[in-house]
């Protein structure tokens, strides 16, 4: 036989779709799985990452309206009555559940002045805790995909790789054409994998630094108060 | 969160339709292999290839120019010709080119001679004079000529003559051959050496001990009956000291087998089918007793 005649004839059997969607479809159950739950997560990392980058932007907005007002020589009762009304956050939040106790602990008939500095901190540590958590909500997301997903994505490399290599034993036939698709299929799981880890690490790392920012501003916030209010309680017991 | 997650998806979304549409496979642009002649051939037409037939056609193979070996052989004299005759050499002829000009000499006087006796009385004296003159430097004109003629084979430097310096005889000189450069290529196999000893040598080794030794018949297991044994021997073919026995076996049959193993050697010597030319090669030697190869058959 003419070696072009048998060229010819291997050539059409190696001639496979090497698109996205090809490999896709040529893949095994479980692979086609993987990369689809890490499709998934790189859509979820990425609704995250946005909606995070709002909350902080919109949180330090209200952290620097609120410290102009706090320190603009307006009257702390004015602000509290402005700012109870509606629900708050960061700041303002804090603000407001340190004058709630505040003003319980003055507007009762006994007046317990002696816990009450106790109490005040004790509040405001709370809301702290309360808003760090919604600071960091969901930011756990980012760093499970951040260190799984090349895992996930190796996974489905490997299970790839190994039905490929079973295929070939099943053929008979060692040509590159031949292993070449079953091999760029099960690398595609690990491309998919690590375009959802990498954002996911640097995104999840920005913002936890973000979050520690926010959170030493915010106890920040509270020990200046908490000095204030604790003056004020001290005036007022000896007046 | 919503909002963040529909702006994910179409991101997403997005990307996998530019990916899609951007990620065509382009083949790799290598030239197809020339294909090669390929002959399918059993074993054994393989291996009537590569033995070595007693009636192949020698090949002849010119003899190879070297410039390394052999004796260079200079030529004998600048100007002779390379033939196989010698020419006659140029210099026993230069004494006579020197001699000759005195050969005129005798002339003179013969030309001297003739006036007086015949025509004395016709001729003037100036006239024979000038004659006289004339025939003199005609002679010496001419034995000048001779003596230059003979002259030259004598290799004096002219720089006019530099070209007649030059070698310019024919190329057909004898190139000097090698001594041992071109062998004869062998007509066994590619992977014979030389440096072992013949077959015919171990073949009468062995059908002389095999004469000798008589392994105990009939054993059960035949294969426990080898015996290796390490001899030295000397120039003369004789055992140097104790035959070594490697194997080690158990049983009486097998002490029988090796006591006559080493009982063979001593009753062989000397070994005379080994040649001494190859005494580095069997001055020392480890022979295999088989029972297996002393049945015939």
């Amino acid at each position: 036989m003419n070696p072009a005649d048998v060229a010819q004839t291997v050539l059409p059997l190696s001639s496979s779709d090497v698109s996205i969607f090809a490999l896709f479809w040529q893949a095994h159950w479980i692979v086609k799985s993987v990369m689809l739950g890490l499709l998934g997560c790189s859509v979820w990392v990425w609704a995250i990452a946005i909606e995070k980058f709002k909350l902080y932007a919109l949180t330090k907005r209200a952290m620097d309206s609120f410290e102009q007002a706090f320190w603009s020589g307006q009257s702390l009762e004015d602000l509290y009555r402005s700012l109870s009304s509606r629900p708050t956050h960061s700041m303002a939040a804090l603000f407001v559940a340190a004058m709630r106790e505040w003003k319980r602990s003055f507007e009762s008939e006994l007046r317990t002045l002696a816990g009450l500095q106790a109490r005040i901190e004790k509040v405001m540590d709370v809301t702290i805790a309360r808003e760090i958590e919604r600071l960091e909500r969901r930011l756990l997301v980012l760093a499970t995909v951040g260190s799984a997903g090349p895992f996930v994505g190796l996974f489905g490399t490997v299970w790839g790789i190994m039905t490929s290599f079973q295929s070939i034993a099943a053929s008979k036939n060692t040509s590159l054409a031949v292993v070449a698709p079953g091999i760029a299929e099960a690398l595609f799981a690990t491309a998919i994998g690590l375009v959802a880890a990498i954002p996911a690490t640097i995104l999840y790392n920005k913002f936890v630094s973000e979050v520690n920012k926010q959170a030493l501003r915010l106890e920040g916030f509270a020990d200046e108060f908490a000095a204030i209010l604790s003056r004020q309680i001290d005036e007022r017991a000896q007046g | 969160m919503k909002t963040g997650l529909t702006i994910s998806a179409i991101g997403h979304a997005a990307l996998l339709l530019w990916a899609a549409f951007s990620f065509t496979s382009q083949p790799l642009s290598a030239a197809a292999p020339d294909s090669l002649p390929v002959d399918i051939i059993s074993d054994t037409q393989f291996s009537q290839m590569m033995a070595g037939s007693k009636t192949a056609p020698k090949t002849e193979t010119p003899k190879p120019l070297v410039d390394a070996f052999g004796e260079p052989k200079p030529a004998e004299s600048a100007v002779a010709k390379v033939a196989e005759k010698p020419e006659i050499k140029p210099i026993p002829k230069e004494e006579p080119a020197e001699q000759k000009p005195p050969e005129p000499k005798p002339m003179e006087p013969l030309v001297e001679k003739k006036p007086p006796a015949k025509v004395e009385p016709k001729t003037d004296p100036i006239a024979e004079a000038l004659k006289k003159e004339d025939a003199k430097k005609s002679a010496e004109a001419k034995a000048k000529a001779a003596a230059e003629k003979k002259k030259k084979p004598q290799l004096a430097f002219d720089p006019d003559q530099i070209s007649a310096l030059l070698d310019k005889r024919d190329p057909q000189r004898q190139a000097s051959t090698g001594d041992t450069v071109n062998k004869e290529p062998s007509l066994g196999t590619t992977t014979g050496s030389a440096s072992t000893l013949s077959q015919s040598e171990i073949d009468a080794l062995r059908s002389r001990l095999a004469q000798l030794w008589n392994p105990p018949a009939g054993a059960l297991n035949p294969q426990d009956l080898v015996v290796r044994i390490r001899v030295k021997l000397g120039r003369d073919g004789k055992l140097v000291g104790p035959p070594m026995v490697l194997t080690s076996g158990q049983g009486s049959v097998f002490e029988a087998a090796r006591d006559g193993a080493v009982r063979a050697l001593f009753q062989a010597q000397p070994f005379e089918m080994l040649r001494l030319d190859h005494y580095d090669l069997w001055k020392e030697m480890e022979i295999t007793f088989d029972p297996r190869e002393m049945i015939p058959g």
